[in-house]
């Protein structure tokens, strides 16, 4: 079994002046938690991207939307579910399912990065609706 | 962020200092395509030697002024790319499709690093 303990909880406004501060925190907890400093900027970059996703997709780029995080450390009894989990949730628009194909990379084009940054970052990347919420959970594993 | 522009006869170089995201990209966005298409500048350089920090809305202005210079029979070239803007470009597998350089002689003098 797998057990999670809330390592921090915080509320952020749909700004993007405020990655940066966000970028600061999730690095040095990820590295206190015992990941080497190639996947705390993994996990850096995919947070960064998961908000950045937020801003410009759920919340259309308007400002002042509520954005909630939860960082929790996990701990099972095998040490490959040890590990981080972020919780992500906003209440704006629903996702389009094309939304999450994730576009394939190596072309010369401008968008869609996002996810896959989020994907090749993290173990699990996953999306839900629930009611008029948005919940994105995304776990890394200590290697 | 901050960006500035050197002039050096037919050739444009930013200096880039401080994270790209998405709070500054737009800036930079709009510096290169004016660079490119409005001045008409042969070649644009990125000084990315102050930039600890990318993200994909970095990589999506970077690959912009790609685009627009290549519609403009331009170069566009990058050079001091930190380890970890390197990693999120190879990340998004468009690491080749860039001209890049260890340093800024390297970049004038058109030595592929």
């Amino acid at each position: 079994m797998v057990r999670r303990r809330l390592l921090l909880r915080i509320e952020l406004k749909s700004d993007p002046q405020v990655l940066c501060g966000v970028r600061g925190a999730i690095s040095p907890i990820a590295g206190a938690i015992g990941f080497k400093e190639e996947d705390c900027r993994a996990i850096t970059l995919a947070l960064d991207e998961a908000i950045t996703n937020v801003i410009r997709h759920a919340y259309g780029g308007k400002p002042g939307r509520r954005i909630e995080i939860e960082l929790s450390k996990l701990n099972g009894a095998k040490q490959e579910q040890a590990g981080l989990e972020i919780l992500l949730f906003d209440r704006g628009v629903k996702p389009k399912p094309d939304s999450f194909k994730g576009l394939p990379p190596g072309e010369l084009r401008s968008g869609g990065l996002g996810l896959h940054f989020m994907r090749q970052s993290m173990d699990k990347v996953v999306h839900t609706r629930v009611g008029s919420t948005n919940r994105l959970r995304m776990v890394k594993f200590i290697r | 962020m901050q960006i500035s522009a050197r002039r050096l006869e037919n050739k444009t170089i930013f200096d880039v200092v401080g994270d790209i995201d998405l709070a500054n990209s737009p800036a930079v966005r709009k510096a290169l395509l004016a660079e490119i298409k409005e001045k008409k500048i042969p070649c644009v350089i990125m000084n990315l030697e102050g930039v600890k920090y990318i993200d994909s809305s970095g990589i999506a202005s970077l690959v912009e002024g790609l685009k627009a210079s290549r519609d403009a029979h331009a170069r566009f070239i990058l050079f001091g790319l930190s380890k970890s803007a390197r990693e999120v470009l190879q990340l998004s597998r468009l690491l080749n499709l860039f001209e890049i350089y260890d340093n800024e002689e390297q970049a004038l003098s058109n030595e592929r690093a």
